[in-house]
């Protein structure tokens, strides 16, 4: 398996950063032009949760092989002050930051599997995958 | 700069590079930098203390043969300075004491060495004659004892190699810096509103927007909007690669806000990649008015302002009603 990318987050540019080099990886394991957006997409949203209620955390990209298919892995991991209710977060429109709220269940609508482990004053983990189609 | 300031922002600097005291220590130790070196430095005090002006003239005479030194050795001032520094520096190198006076100190030389624009490898080519020159005069004190003399300046060595360690690290550290505000510069140059016909303007976004950026466009373009009594604009956003949901806020609140001072946004050139995105995200986007390309964009705004285009040598239709 290739090496994991590390993408520290902590400012603004560090989004674009990890976006980058989610694009780079999914155009290097053989997405479609549109996939290596939407992967771009997803992380984007995760890391910029990171930057907005966490101040700072790590992005981690990683390529996958399992049983002949082929895919990235994302995992956004913080040690913020975790998602008080996970539940209402995942709904459309809801957002206690007056953004458009629909960052976490964007980000699960395009990858293939998302799963949101938090836990109050310890932070988050975000662990997403997407298939090669 | 007073001396209090320049101890402030040596200090601020020192911070900055996360010198602490266990940093300074974790230096030294992997250039192996032990108390036994300390010994072997204090037998080799005198020797360089004698030699002092000639080494410092070593070095700056291997600069001054140099083009790429020319910033700092034509500019008095900081060439003075480099100078003070650099005596300073050869007499606290045998001193034995390497905490944080000492490499505060180095701190100073490498920000001038920065300042005067000083590349890594030239400065490298002149720490390594000033080295040899000391080797030199250490190997002809200790003619008896070769073994001895090679030891003694092996433990010095590795306080050379601590402070270049040093010195690289603040070189690396202004390039970056450099390149931080360069990108910044480019930001700002980047958001330009161009007036197409009279009330009509075209803001093409080009590159990664962030919410930096982002902020300049919706200020620099209500701006453009009440300078040039704009009824119309045509927004492209061809070149953008990504669009985020915090990006796309940004820009229906750009649109909104333009709206309210009564001009009509036309979004051009959303990528089949990036409206799938948008769909994804579900972002409500039909309070907005896309057009595929920009050409089609721009007859769109033309249509709107009642412009008609005629090539030349085409009869003049009979004129028609616009809605203006």
């Amino acid at each position: 398996m290739s090496a994991e990318i590390r993408v520290p987050i902590e400012h603004e540019r560090d989004i674009v950063t990890a976006r980058q080099r989610g694009r780079e990886l999914a155009a290097a394991n053989g997405f479609s032009s549109t996939d290596q957006t939407l992967v771009a997409l997803a992380i984007s949203e995760i890391a910029r949760n990171i930057v907005s209620y966490a101040k700072r955390g790590e992005v981690m990209l990683l390529a996958l092989e399992e049983t002949g298919r082929r895919g990235i892995v994302v995992i956004a991991r913080d040690e913020g002050p975790g998602i008080a209710d996970p539940e209402l977060a995942m709904k459309d429109g809801y957002s206690t930051a007056k953004s458009l709220g629909v960052g976490l269940p964007g980000a699960k609508r395009v990858m293939d599997e998302f799963k949101l482990e938090t836990q109050l004053g310890k932070g988050t983990t975000v662990t997403m995958k997407k298939w090669v189609r | 700069m007073t001396v209090s300031d320049r101890q402030r922002s040596l200090q601020s600097s020192m911070h900055d590079m996360g010198l602490t005291e266990e940093a300074i220590e974790r230096r030294k130790r992997i250039v192996g930098l032990e108390p036994a070196d300390l010994g072997r430095i204090a037998a080799v005090k005198d020797v360089v203390a004698r030699g002092a002006e000639e080494f410092m003239a070593t070095f700056f005479e291997f600069l001054s043969k140099l083009d790429e030194a020319r910033p700092l050795v034509t500019s008095h001032g900081l060439l003075d300075r480099a100078r003070q520094l650099k005596k300073a520096h050869l007499a606290a190198m045998v001193q034995g004491e390497y905490g944080t006076r000492y490499v505060e100190q180095r701190l100073e030389l490498a920000q001038l060495y920065a300042r005067a624009g000083l590349e890594m490898l030239v400065f490298l080519g002149a720490f390594h004659h000033l080295l040899r020159a000391i080797g030199s005069a250490i190997m002809k004190q200790f003619e008896r004892s070769p073994m001895e003399g090679f030891e003694n300046f092996m433990s010095l060595q590795k306080v050379a190699f601590f402070d270049i360690g040093i010195i690289v690290d603040v070189l690396v550290m202004e390039r970056e810096r450099t390149i931080r505000q360069q990108e910044e510069a480019i930001r700002e140059l980047s958001t330009p509103v161009l007036q197409v016909r009279d009330r009509m303007l075209l803001l093409p976004i080009i590159g990664v927007i962030d919410t930096h950026r982002a902020r300049l466009i919706t200020e620099s373009l209500l701006r453009a909007i009440r300078a040039n009594r704009a009824k119309v604009v045509v927004m492209d956003v061809t070149g953008v690669a990504t669009i985020d949901s915090k990006v796309a806020n940004h820009l229906l609140q750009t649109v909104t806000a333009a709206r309210l001072m009564g001009a009509l946004v036309i979004v051009t050139g959303l990528s089949s990649e990036v409206a799938q995105s948008l769909v994804a995200l579900g972002i409500e986007l039909s309070k907005i008015n896309t057009v595929g390309d920009l050409q089609g964009g721009l007859e769109e705004a033309e249509r709107v302002l009642g412009y008609r285009l005629l090539r030349n040598g085409d009869a003049l239709p009979p004129p028609t009603m616009t809605e203006n």
